[in-house]
């Protein structure tokens, strides 16, 4: 099932990297079908393709004699659907989606290609949807979407983890974008976050009326918000007490949990 | 550089145009629901992606060469209402019309068209349409009788 599933995604993701790489559709699928592995490992490094095509298309040696590929794809709004095969068929197999585990092993350049990747993977189905709602028809294999959706979710993590490590690295600021503990109207403590303006704050007049103090006059409000917290607090505990004493009468020889 | 929700830097005159890497919008390509001229492209776009952006998107990550991009917010009713009587909203969108350039024309293709499936022997779905087959034939009316219905005496 693994195998399978593995399989499915190779190949619809060579089959995504042809319209990109514009590699003749029959040898590249052979070849990811044959080597496996050698495809999920080199998926989206450009050198394995080259490999398989250096004889299909034309390469040229530019710098560290590293083989560049230079045709483009010029399928346009053709992108927006499916392959035509697959328009009718009640069922489309799909592999499974990208783990985080998996993307953490991708360089930047091989995540970039693979965001645009998903990103007209989903506008397809996206369009595939609606053309499905419209004609009041099923849509193939809804659960795409879902994969998509947290590929690219993941896909995401992965790159902000790498940029705070890089901030933390050179900077040693741990968010981006600058902010600030403050206390607001209702005697909460949040985390501001700054916006840029055009002019300082003390010239903002707008600004000068939201308040980041707590008057005098809400205290006894927080003080009742304080009560009903402990009151909560220990009515949970209470009842766990007395769940524990009424077991323990009726079972005499059971061991309470140590928690 | 783009994340969940886009944070915009100010801009004032001239500083760098705004460069957006992994742009977190999502286009849809839908059937028009009047007629377009043959040169347009209809899309329901993110509320807020502008004209520009819209070009930008189809002219760097698709390569479709773009003319005019035309847009408006189609306001989803509020009107219904459920068991409960309470109003249900449905959401709004924005709708952009897209001219392409070079005089190429899109005819939004026909993507369910009908296959003509046999299944195969021993499965399912055969035993399932043999079944439906029988039934229809069973709630047929007497050929014999030549098209006149069943409530007349002879």
């Amino acid at each position: 099932m693994a195998s399978s599933s593995s399989l499915g995604r190779v190949l619809t993701l060579c089959k995504r990297f042809q319209s990109v790489f514009r590699i003749s559709p029959a040898i590249s699928v052979q070849h990811c079908a044959v080597n496996l592995k050698r495809c999920q490992n080199n998926l989206l490094s450009e050198k394995s393709f080259l490999i398989a095509s250096s004889w299909i298309t034309p390469i040229s040696f530019v710098g560290q004699h590293r083989a560049l590929h230079t045709t483009v794809s010029r399928r346009g709004l053709e992108e927006f659907f499916d392959q035509p095969e697959n328009w009718g068929e009640p069922n489309v197999k799909s592999g499974a989606p990208w783990t985080a585990k998996q993307l953490r092993t991708k360089s930047n350049e091989d995540l970039h290609k693979l965001w645009y990747v998903l990103l007209k993977e989903r506008n397809m189905l996206l369009t595939l949807a609606q053309e499905a709602k419209r004609q009041s028809l099923q849509m193939p294999s809804p659960e795409r979407m879902k994969k998509i959706e947290r590929s690219m979710v993941r896909l995401d993590t992965v790159v902000r983890e790498r940029e705070t490590a890089l901030r933390l690295l050179q900077t040693g600021q741990e968010k981006g974008r600058p902010g600030d503990w403050r206390r607001n109207v209702f005697g909460y403590e949040y985390w501001y976050r700054f916006k840029e303006y055009t002019i300082p704050w003390y010239m903002n007049k707008r600004h000068e009326r939201k308040k980041f103090y707590t008057p005098h006059f809400v205290q006894p409000h927080i003080r009742l918000r304080i009560e009903r917290f402990l009151r909560e607090r220990a009515r949970k505990v209470n009842l766990k007490r007395k769940t524990l004493a009424k077991l323990k009468e009726r079972f005499p020889q059971m061991k309470l949990p140590s928690s | 550089m783009s994340v969940t929700k886009m944070v915009y830097p100010l801009y004032q005159l001239g500083n760098p145009q705004l460069r957006i890497f992994r742009p977190n919008w999502f286009l849809t390509l839908v059937r028009p629901g009047k007629e377009q001229p043959p040169d347009t492209v209809q899309f329901r776009i993110p509320m807020d992606m502008t004209k520009y952006d819209v070009k930008n998107y189809l002219e760097k990550i698709y390569n479709v060469p773009v003319g005019v991009v035309r847009t408006r917010i189609q306001f989803g009713s509020n009107k219904k209402r459920n068991h409960l009587n309470q109003r249900v909203k449905k959401p709004d969108y924005k709708v952009a019309y897209v001219q392409l350039a070079q005089s190429q024309t899109f005819t939004f293709p026909d993507i369910f068209p009908e296959k003509g499936r046999t299944p195969k022997e021993g499965s399912m779905e055969e035993m399932q349409e043999k079944f439906m087959e029988d039934e229809k034939q069973r709630q047929k009316p007497d050929p014999r009788r030549g098209g006149v219905t069943e409530w007349f005496g002879l």
